[in-house]
């Protein structure tokens, strides 16, 4: 097998262009139009932004699904303060990342500190933080429907249409991505990561700082969330309390067809890119086709269970037949 | 009971906080809550989301998840509405096929847990995603509708969907049944302690001669037939099977376990501990509508409640150590 088929994003890559077949061959779709259309890239692009971090997180060896919340929350908290309070943008933005910084720290030290999976913690802390947030509203503004009027240089840097059709927030998207691959590929930071998610005593041990690590990938994944739906208010002059839960199983199911190994040490940023636009041409490009769209939820469930399994086809042929001397942090992870 | 042995036992904290929470919410609720319509209010959701906790708390013991359970519940119920109410087949045939997707769905997690390295979690929202598909595909495409209907026969309706007194669901008494067999099975049986083991250490359970593999897929089958069989209570007693139900179950049955102190880290849990916990989740969920306060604030309770089961887990686990190594 090709030095390809080692490559974490391998099996993401493929799911990608088996999707395009199956939608050309199978649901007659026009590819030009496919490409060119915004919905799937504006989808994309707010389930991306969540995806990288969480991802990262995951090869780390944790979870974080408290992002359902901090989705709504995000978007909750910049329009409290600067649609009803009429605060400036600037000190909403500040406010509604600190406050996602604060959930992020919570979920870390937790983590960090007891023996509890990192699921169940930010299970916990999703169910607190959408209890605070929606009461919170309603006991502020008297109602959980709270507008936003943003200055124009906020609206056109978080929330515009370019072109009419594709929001800003692929650019974000693709920026976040562009930094987050050079910090996990490039960085000594990023070897931890995977030193972390291969064997934590290990990597504790060789002197990573695996408690800030955990703490600083949290917080991360919460800001990113917030951030999504900070975007969001600002685009719709509104907040937008629902539609997070979504996410979080979007995210997953993204970052796995991706080829990122939830038990950790193993994936790439460029992995989850793909995977995150193989999730979205999956659910929205389906209308595109002549498939009736009820079978969206089957496709997905079908790609991720095909992907993980070729994933793990190729990481066991990687283990057999990978570069031996060069011993990098993903090699010794890839034991796990 | 020395103080030593009750503190050691992993429900002491969540009989406390559902002590705590019955009494806040009486004090808030009154002589409402207090009284029939607040009991059946709460025993009604617990009874549901109960049947299915205790197996999803089986799994956490044995160190798995089992997402898929939100898909299972609305595929046996319109299965078993379009079979019967449909197609107007025989109202325990629509039961069996409903049951039976439910044992299948378990079956294939379970190898595909067993068979492969991929973590339970990933493999759940895998099946579930793909069952999700199916059921409002085929439910379209046969039924030609996302909601299909069923009237059942009075027997029926008398077993798995009537209100005793107009208020208690009749389902309380299959959760009680469920939580018997269960509290039997994993604390009396001998393959109880397999289930601990396989949540302790795997490979151990293995080498130690336990058939791994088939308990998990067991464990799986059961979650699953459990899921199923909420799917036909729901079903008689709504009289209705909707492809969109059950999402809500995946989150609300694992809190329901881990308030009542199993936390997926393996090998500790019990059944009372979960019937606490599953419990204290419904008395909150239903006593926040009678207290008069924001219902947002319920989500607060709980979220708090399962951050103090979090905390007081190590706690416990430091506790348990310090004394069952000192000799009685």
């Amino acid at each position: 097998m090709s030095p390809f088929l080692r490559r974490p994003e391998a099996a993401a890559i493929i799911s990608l262009f088996a999707i395009l077949a199956f939608y050309a061959a199978l649901g007659g779709v026009n590819l030009g139009t496919l490409f060119g259309a915004a919905s799937w890239l504006n989808f994309a692009a707010n389930l991306g932004i969540v995806a990288i971090p969480v991802g990262i997180l995951m090869i780390g060896g944790h979870i974080d699904i408290s992002i359902g919340a901090m989705i709504p929350a995000g978007s909750m908290t910049i329009a409290i303060l600067s649609g009803y309070y009429e605060l400036p943008i600037w000190v909403g933005i500040l406010g509604t990342l600190s406050l996602a910084a604060v959930v992020g720290l919570v979920n870390g030290i937790l983590t960090a500190r007891t023996t509890v999976p990192s699921l169940i913690i930010t299970l916990s802390t999703l169910v607190v933080m959408q209890g605070v947030v929606l009461a919170g509203a309603n006991l502020l503004t008297g109602g959980s429907s709270v507008a936003l009027t943003s200055p124009d240089w906020a609206k056109s840097v978080f929330g515009s249409l370019i072109g009419g059709s594709h929001q800003v927030v692929i650019f974000w998207w693709m920026g976040f991505a562009a930094i987050l691959a050079f910090l996990l590929h490039k960085t000594r930071v990023g070897n931890w990561v995977f030193a972390m998610g291969g064997d934590l005593v290990s990597a504790r041990n060789a002197g990573v700082p695996t408690t800030r690590l955990t703490i600083v990938l949290f917080m991360l994944s919460a800001m990113s969330a917030a951030f999504v739906g900070m975007c969001g208010a600002i685009q719709f002059n509104s907040a937008q309390v629902s539609g997070g839960m979504g996410y979080i199983f979007n995210a997953i199911v993204s970052v796995v067809v991706g080829g990122v190994v939830l038990t950790g040490g193993f994936g790439s940023v460029l992995g989850i890119f793909v995977g995150t636009i193989t999730f979205a041409i999956v659910s929205q490009g389906i209308y595109f086709t002549d498939i009736d769209r009820n079978w969206s939820s089957l496709i997905i469930g079908v790609t991720l269970l095909l992907a993980v399994a070729m994933n793990e086809s190729f990481r066991k042929f990687a283990l057999r037949s990978g570069p031996k001397p060069r011993a990098s942090a993903q090699a010794i992870a890839v034991k796990a | 009971m020395s103080f030593g042995i009750l503190a050691r036992r992993p429900e002491t904290g969540s009989l406390v906080g559902l002590l705590l929470v019955f009494a806040f919410f009486s004090v808030m609720g009154g002589a409402v809550f207090i009284g029939a319509p607040g009991w059946s209010s709460w025993l009604n959701i617990a009874a549901e989301v109960g049947i299915i906790a205790l197996p999803v708390g089986l799994l956490m013991i044995a160190g798995e998840l089992d997402i898929s359970v939100g898909s299972i519940i609305p595929a046996s119920s319109v299965t078993a509405a379009v079979i019967t109410g449909y197609f107007g087949l025989p109202v325990f045939l629509g039961i069996a096929c409903g049951l039976g997707v439910g044992l299948i769905v378990g079956y294939v997690n379970g190898l595909l847990v067993t068979r492969t390295t991929i973590p339970s979690l990933i493999i759940t929202i895998g099946t579930m995603f793909v069952l999700m598909g199916l059921t409002l595909g085929l439910a379209v495409l046969i039924a030609g509708s996302t909601s299909v209907f069923l009237v059942p026969d009075p027997t029926t309706k008398l077993l798995l969907g009537t209100f005793i007194g107009g208020m208690f669901n009749v389902s309380i008494f299959w959760w009680v049944g469920f939580s018997l067999v269960l509290f039997f099975f994993l604390h009396v049986s001998p393959i109880g302690n397999w289930v601990f083991a396989l949540g302790g250490d795997r490979v151990s359970a293995r080498n130690a001669g336990i058939p791994t593999a088939g308990l998990t897929i067991a464990l799986y089958m059961l979650s699953g037939f459990a899921a199923a069989f909420v799917g036909i209570l729901q079903l008689m007693t709504y009289q209705n099977a909707q492809v969109a139900a059950g999402q809500p179950f995946i989150f609300n049955s694992i809190m329901c376990v881990v308030i009542g102190g199993v936390m997926l880290n393996g090998g500790a849990g019990s059944v009372v501990g979960i019937v606490i916990g599953t419990a204290t989740f419904s008395i909150v969920n239903q006593g926040i509508f009678f207290s008069g306060l924001d219902p947002n604030v319920g989500s607060v309770i709980i979220g708090v409640l399962l951050l103090t089961a979090v905390l007081s887990n190590d706690g416990f686990r430091a506790l348990a150590l310090k004394y069952s190594t000192k000799k009685r």
